[in-house]
């Protein structure tokens, strides 16, 4: 009886502990020069989309979004320019929605009433776990041959008003006139991806 | 015989399971009547929409926790343990906006209330500087929280969270725990698991009693 009731203890310890540590654990195997090979996701109206059907003829911007967020809201003014100033550059922003949280319709709604650009919905956060993205928003750039060029943070200020680094629209245009990025990473602020419970 | 002496067994097991199972329920039950208790609807109405006269403000505003700005130099000075008899330190990034930070509040305020004097605890808002003297003392209060707060306002907070730890990716919330040598034991991006959490905690009490108990066998 005693042996029973420890080995239910240690059970219950160990899943807890795989649980607790699933997010913390998802480690950024998919780092600054690795390849991502197609996907294919739904969009908020349902239809299936691929990246290389929605991206541009330099690559792509993959943002890790959220309805709820307040970090989120606070860059929208900025990712929404962001959008439009490189899609003339043949760079597109697509959205992603990873929140096990937010409904779809909510997703919708909030997309069609701030973006002009797609958001796909990341059932089961399987893009997010693949990438190791954990916050929204959190920018990955992708060139146009796919290759992980950028990843992290917009800018190094969330409320906009003091912004002295703009960390990715610097990368974009090192790589679009063919340099190398000088600063390929910075860490992301903002609010944690919200998965599933696997 | 053995047929019955099992039977009488798996008979004893069963009650007791029984037994657990309503004592678990009428705990669980007072838990949620104590939590409805704690924090009711009404309290957050009287703090968020009530409009109370001017002298009730200012004698309420001198109530709530006081809330400390800090920037990135004072933040890594927090996280420092240079004292030789350092405590180990818990460390706590949120803000009002946070869900899972509002959520697992509690537990963090129970976890300060356990360990007082055993361990340092702080929490550091990284709510807008406005809401220095607003929602986040506020919550505080509406959370009976008593360790020491502060809100981190930086030009970067990139910089910010490189500078606290290079495994924190930037989302809230974010607790660390830091032995008595400022070495980083133990940190979770997302909520924390209480018991977990606590597991962590005690695992640095066992290994700083680890010679007195080999001592003791001698």
């Amino acid at each position: 009886m005693k042996q029973k009731s420890i080995l239910l203890v240690a059970i219950l310890a160990l899943v807890t502990f795989f649980m607790s540590s699933h997010a913390s654990s998802a480690k950024d195997d998919f780092a600054v020069g690795s390849t991502l090979d197609n996907f294919k996701l739904s969009d908020t109206n349902g239809k299936e989309q691929s990246l290389n059907d929605l991206k541009g003829k330099n690559g792509a911007i993959l943002v890790f979004l959220s309805v709820q967020c307040p970090v989120v809201k606070g860059y929208d003014e900025r990712i929404v320019k962001l959008a439009a100033d490189y899609k003339a550059k043949g760079i597109n922003v697509i959205g992603i929605n990873s929140n096990a949280t937010e409904a779809l319709d909510k997703v919708k709604t909030h997309h069609a009433a701030n973006y002009k650009f797609p958001v796909l919905i990341d059932k089961n956060n399987v893009l997010a776990d693949k990438f190791g993205a954990t916050v929204t928003p959190e920018m990955y750039y992708f060139n146009a041959k796919n290759v992980l060029t950028y990843h992290g943070a917009i800018d190094n200020d969330r409320s906009g008003k003091n912004v002295t680094t703009d960390y990715l629209r610097t990368a974009l245009d090192e790589a679009l006139s063919g340099k190398a990025v000088t600063k390929a990473t910075a860490n992301a602020f903002g609010c944690s991806i919200k998965r599933v419970e696997k | 015989m053995n047929y019955l002496t099992n039977r009488a067994k798996a008979k004893k097991v069963l009650i007791s399971l029984g037994l657990i199972l309503v004592f678990a329920q009428i705990f669980a039950g007072e838990g949620l009547a104590q939590k409805r208790k704690a924090a009711p609807k009404s309290a957050k109405r009287q703090i968020v929409t009530k409009k109370p006269k001017p002298t009730a403000v200012s004698l309420q505003n001198s109530n709530l926790p006081k809330v400390t700005q800090i920037n990135e130099v004072a933040l890594r000075k927090l996280l420092k343990r240079e004292d030789a008899n350092a405590k180990p330190l818990l460390v706590n990034f949120w803000a009002t906006w946070c869900d899972p930070c509002r959520e697992e509040f509690p537990d963090l305020v129970k976890l300060d209330a356990d360990y007082k004097g055993k361990i340092d605890l702080i929490t550091i808002s990284l709510d807008e500087l406005s809401e220095i003297n607003g929602d986040v003392p506020k919550f505080l209060a509406e959370m009976k929280a008593e360790m020491p707060s502060y809100l981190l306002k930086t030009p970067s907070e990139e910089t910010a969270i490189a500078s606290v730890s290079k495994s924190w990716q930037g989302g809230l919330p974010f607790t660390i725990l830091f032995d008595g040598q400022g070495k980083t034991v133990y940190f979770i991006q997302g909520k924390f698991k209480t018991e977990l959490l606590r597991a962590e905690i005690e695992k640095l009490f066992n290994i700083n009693s680890a010679p007195e108990v080999k001592l003791n066998r001698k």
